[in-house]
């Protein structure tokens, strides 16, 4: 492995590794366009130059390989000018339309001409003109005067989506990034070159002119739109409601995950967070009519006691059904399987009927839940449990006499009619859920519970890698965690769990699913972790 | 139009490449031919016989200025405005022409024969101001010419046309090079081998190992006759040797720098030279495939070297186990299509993989990765003619000719206000003086020398006291200038370096492939400010700025465009600053144009 030395610092770097990357470790940061960790190098930007003792020219540091005795300087006076100097060439014809652009705030034309430029400008001439503002796709929208040509866009569409829509057209200073007169940028993935574009030349189209980025605070989180669970950031703001008609969500970016997706999302997880702002449950209802918490509470809890019991009018036990969902957290539906299912002996499921989406063999998958992964291995989609369907038919058979509904549509299932009628057959009918739909509006309880975003919690994904969504901001109005809703429960029926938050449920769900063992909220961390494999269970199990 | 009759042609041409995507010029041709032009049907077709994404061949398309995408005249008639054609009054003539077909550059005469293009160097600056109608050379223009072109062009085409060749001077006499140029319909089989061809040849193949060739060839001095002068033998031994990949020799024939045309010479009069030079190379570094990129506009020169090849795949000197010796080479002609950044090696490369002529990062350097990503040659037309001479005549001869550290002769280009343009052959020591007086025959009666730029457009000027100079590569790098493509333009008196530097930086604006940050946004700048200066709107500073920029764009980027771009303007204002100074602050420029410039130049 090479030595070498930057800045006075010396690093041993891998073979083949180029000074951007070594810098890179150190902590040294090089400005870098063109230049993009999950892209080819095109080397056509030149903001990276850095200084090699023993050259004369100045090197980019995006494409010079270490060497062993290799001693580097980014930022000696030499570096600096040149840098300054391409900082200059590339503002040259830049409109300069930082107040109107989207990319204001997050801008590294701003950035490093602070950080490394300052000059005084000198261009004086007429600026060339391009297209300004062009649509180019369901998403993105185009500046070509703001760009500066780094070609991200373009290896992006060539080599990571593979959909060749990009191209730089003509030469010189007349030279334009574009697609094919006609052609849409509707890849699945079309976002993404929002996101590498270092300027304001891609920007996003729903986000367009909501916020000064300044104005948005951003969560790490994961996608909850499939079973990959790409690793996110979501940008949202609480103290402007005037921005977005009082959305808080203005955007979602993907986070870098090596495991996971890279530096990438799918356009369907990107702007696929309307309804955690919209048609949402706000408030508790009993038979349509508003009720508190401590009502829904007490009013269910007495319900549930029932549940085991000798109805000495039909003289049947009582039973309960329970529709778990894969939209869950795992420390949720492992407080379902204690309280239900162990507790009260419910029939309980998390196998929700749901049409295969569509999916790819890059980061878009068919199950287009996040959880499906967890609830299988807690137990609540085993081929011997029910599924949904057959809770329903069960119920519709006058075989339970309460159902509590996590969040699915029923009509998915079955008739109005049959809904209604399934309704009154019950004794206790609970739906609790993010947002609004026919089975709330049927239930005798329907609960408002937190969206992802608004909660602490684990999913699995497909790969078998445990991830934390984090929370990224508190539940709206009234609606409240799952996970508290069902503690809860839990308390008033003196099941004599101990755990207060959702780091303690997960700690009982460790030692208590084998795959789990040994994880911790803190091991998990930002990056997630992999699912214990047998050998690593007795590794855990020994240290 | 019908593509589809085109497509047996396609899929012919497509099978000479050894990637699919490499055939991208050669279709986008094969449809402009056909059609006229490329409409976006024929864009899509390429597209889906190649694999390429549309946006990439729209790419493509719109990188190279001989390709268009819309319906122009039947005749195309492309007038120079390059520098050594500016020289002689290219402007004036683009005047005159507008005036009498009434229309202005990229416009078509209404009865749509003809269709005027502004080009940037034509490599016909011996007959400047030069023109090109279709695929013929014509110049000098003058009221005769532009008569016959209207009547070849705008009346009715009879097949014939009434353009006579011109007969500038051309060295006939070598010693190493120009022996067979007054050949002027080709020297061909016959003449060639009883002038000793292929002699040379056969003693490679039959007797030699490829390291006593490229011994041969570094004892020679051989040097790179593209522009760089890196000695050719050298370059031949950095060919991995265990390198289990296909390797090609590729023949950079992309002459494209203003004020020189002598590849145009070798290919036209003595094509086997040529490619006797590459057989020669070929059999050196191991290489079967050869690959031999001719700019765009040379249609003659590439027509006359095609029949040179036929001739040697008849003769057996092409193809499989050549001359019974076991060895093979094919030869592949790839034709350019306007952009005279392929004649930089790795951007020559890149255009015959298919792309826009982009240079390519370095390292890897192209003997390691590549055309294809493999070992690859790329040698200058009059580097590799030189080649047969230094195996027949020996090494020694040719170095001989030459400087301790260069040998041989070398063909300048003369050209710009000389009483003789024309392509010299003379040993490479020999002084720029020697050149324009003696060979040249000086600037006309009355006025004086003022300035040459010795070696193409992007060498730095040397101003009349300083042509005392030997025209080898070394020597004219320890003047501070370069013997480039021994491109020599000459200005006399009456030349504006004002009008020259604007020209230039025309040249180079026109001319950036667009890649690098610094070249794409300085080349555009400096013509910009130098359009504004020439119009008598400049200021002082921005003689500071000029300097600052071009300083600014030197060294940081990934092939040396920039450097070429910047040395004007360096050495322009550096060496005449008090003409710039009085330009400015006159303003005369606001009364003097370029046209009026050139008008005083004699015919």
């Amino acid at each position: 492995m090479p030595t070498l030395t930057i800045d006075g610092r010396q690093i041993d770097s891998p073979d083949g590794s180029t000074v951007i990357q070594a810098a890179e470790t150190l902590g040294i940061f090089i400005p870098r366009y063109c230049y993009h960790p999950g892209l080819s190098i095109a080397g056509n930007c030149r903001i990276c130059l850095i200084e090699v003792e023993k050259n004369p020219k100045l090197q980019i540091a995006c494409n010079t390989p270490v060497a062993d005795g290799m001693v580097v300087h980014t930022s000696s006076v030499k570096a600096d000018e040149g840098r300054r100097a391409v900082l200059e060439f590339l503002l040259a014809n830049h409109p300069l339309d930082c107040p109107v652009c989207d990319q204001s705030g997050e801008c590294d034309l701003q950035n490093f001409y602070m950080n490394f430029g300052l000059y005084d400008p000198r261009f004086r001439e007429q600026k060339i003109k391009k297209k300004k503002a062009v649509a180019v796709g369901p998403h993105v929208m185009l500046d070509q005067e703001r760009c500066i040509l780094c070609s991200r866009c373009v290896r992006f569409t060539d080599e990571i989506s593979k959909t060749g829509e990009f191209g730089i057209f003509n030469r010189g200073d007349r030279a334009e990034v574009g697609l094919y007169p006609g052609q849409q940028l509707d890849n699945p993935y079309s976002g993404n070159v929002v996101d590498i574009c270092p300027v304001g030349a891609l920007t996003d189209r729903d986000f367009r002119f909501k916020a000064r980025v300044w104005y948005l605070s951003s969560a790490p989180t994961v996608c909850n739109g499939c079973a990959q669970g790409c690793n996110v950031d979501v940008h949202y703001v609480l103290d402007r409601p005037h921005l977005n008609d009082g959305a808080r969500i203005l955007r979602v970016k993907p986070r870098y995950n090596a495991d996971v997706n890279q530096w990438w999302m799918c356009d369907e997880g990107r702007y696929g967070f309307g309804w955690i702002d919209k048609g949402r449950l706000t408030k508790v209802r009993r038979q349509g009519a508003g009720a508190t918490w401590e009502q829904a509470v007490a009013g269910i809890t007495e319900e549930l006691t029932k549940v085991g019991e000798r109805d000495p009018e039909r003289g049947t036990c009582l039973r309960l059904g329970v529709i778990a969902s894969p939209q869950l957290t795992n420390e949720e539906l492992f407080l379902i399987r204690e309280i239900f299912q162990r507790a009260l002996g419910a029939r309980v499921t998390a196998s929700v009927p749901m049409p295969a989406g569509n999916s790819d063999n890059f980061l878009i998958r068919a199950d287009k839940n996040p959880n499906t992964h967890g609830a299988a291995l807690i137990g609540l989609t085993d081929a011997t449990a029910p599924d949904a369907a057959a809770i329903v038919a069960e119920t519709l058979e006058g075989q339970l006499d309460a159902l509590w509904v996590f969040g699915y549509d029923l009509t998915k299932l079955v008739a109005d009619e049959d809904l209604q009628r399934l309704s009154r057959s019950l004794r206790l009918f609970v739906f609790s859920g993010t947002n609004d739909n026919p089975t709330a509006g049927c239930s005798h309880w329907a609960l408002p519970t937190a969206a992802y975003l608004e909660k602490e919690g684990t999913f699995v994904n497909a790969h078998g890698r445990v991830q934390r969504i984090g929370r990224a901001f508190p539940p709206l109005s009234d609606s409240r965690e799952d996970w508290r809703v069902l503690l809860e429960i839990a308390g008033r029926l003196n099941l004599g769990f101990a755990w207060r938050s959702p780091e303690e449920i997960f700690q009982a769900l460790a030692r208590s699913v084998t795959p789990f063992a040994g994880l911790t909220y803190e091991r998990i961390g930002l990056h997630g972790a992999s699912l214990m494999t047998d050998a690593s269970v007795a590794e855990v199990a020994v240290t | 139009m019908n593509l589809t009759a085109l497509e047996p042609q396609a899929l012919e041409i497509i099978k000479r490449y050894d990637e699919p995507r490499a055939a991208m010029l050669p279709l986008l041709w094969l449809v402009q031919t056909n059609v006229g032009h490329i409409p976006s049907e024929a864009e899509c077709w390429v597209g889906g016989l190649l694999g390429v994404a549309l946006s990439h061949v729209r790419e493509v398309v719109s990188f190279y200025s001989m390709f268009r995408t819309r319906e122009a005249g039947r005749h195309e008639l492309r007038v120079c405005t390059s520098l050594p054609c500016m020289l002689r009054g290219a402007g004036d003539v683009l005047a005159q022409i507008e005036e009498r077909l009434h229309i202005r550059p990229r416009e078509t005469t209404p009865d749509g024969e003809l269709t005027l293009t502004e080009v940037e160097c034509l490599c016909a600056c011996e007959i400047a101001p030069a023109g090109q109608l279709d695929e013929q050379f014509v110049g000098p223009l003058d009221r005769a010419t532009i008569d016959a072109i209207e009547g070849d062009a705008v009346a009715p085409y009879t097949g014939s046309a009434r353009i006579d060749e011109a007969h500038p001077f051309v060295s006939t006499d070598g010693p190493v090079i120009s022996t067979r140029f007054r050949n002027t319909g080709g020297t061909w089989w016959d003449a060639y081998i009883a002038d000793g061809g292929y002699v040379a040849a056969r003693k490679a193949l039959s007797s030699m190992t490829s390291s006593q060739i490229v011994d041969e060839v570094s004892k020679a001095n051989l040097r790179g006759l593209g522009g760089a002068g890196f000695p050719t033998g050298r370059k031949w031994s950095f060919i991995p040797k265990a390198s289990l990949k296909p390797r090609y020799l590729v023949v950079n024939a992309d002459e494209g720098e203003p004020g020189t045309f002598k590849d145009r010479y070798i290919l036209e009069r003595d094509p086997h030279a040529l490619l006797e030079g590459m057989i020669i190379a070929a059999y050196a570094i191991g290489s079967h495939k050869a690959y031999v990129y001719i700019r765009g506009e040379y249609f003659r020169p590439a027509e006359r070297f095609a029949r040179a090849v036929a001739e040697a795949y008849e003769r057996g000197w092409l193809g499989k186990n050549i001359q019974g010796r076991g060895f093979d080479l094919d030869v592949v002609i790839h034709r350019g299509a306007g952009a005279y950044i392929c004649g930089e090696e790795t951007a020559l490369l890149t255009s015959i993989e298919g792309g826009k002529g982009f240079p390519k990062l370095k390292p890897p350097f192209p003997a390691i990765s590549g055309l294809f990503q493999c070992p690859t040659i790329v040698n200058n037309v009059e580097t590799l003619a030189c080649v047969p001479f230094i195996l027949r005549e020996g090494a020694d001869r040719f170095a001989a000719l030459g400087t301790p550290k260069q040998g041989g002769t070398r063909l300048f280009s003369l050209c710009g206000r000389v009483n003789r343009p024309g392509l010299y052959e003379a040993p490479v020591g020999i002084t720029l003086r020697e050149l324009i007086d003696r060979h040249a025959q000086g600037v006309r009666r009355g006025h004086t020398l003022k300035a040459v730029i010795p070696g193409g457009i992007s060498a730095k000027v040397l101003t009349a006291e300083e042509i005392d100079v030997a025209m080898d590569f070394d020597s004219l790098q320890a003047a501070g200038t370069m013997a480039g493509s021994g491109g020599v333009i000459v200005m006399d008196d009456s030349a504006s370096m004002i009008e020259a530097l604007q020209s230039a930086a025309k040249f180079f604006a026109h001319e950036s492939c667009g890649q690098c940050s610094p070249c794409r946004e300085g080349t555009g700048w400096i013509h910009r400010i130098m359009r504004r200066i020439a119009r008598g709107e400049g200021r002082l500073h921005d003689l500071d700025d000029l300097l600052a920029i071009a300083r600014a764009m030197e060294g940081k980027t990934i092939c040396v465009f920039a450097d070429a771009a910047a040395w004007p303007v360096q050495s322009y204002i550096t060496k005449f600053r008090a003409e710039f100074e009085e330009h400015i602050t006159t303003r005369r420029g606001a009364e003097t144009t370029h046209v009026d410039e050139a008008r005083a130049c004699p015919p």
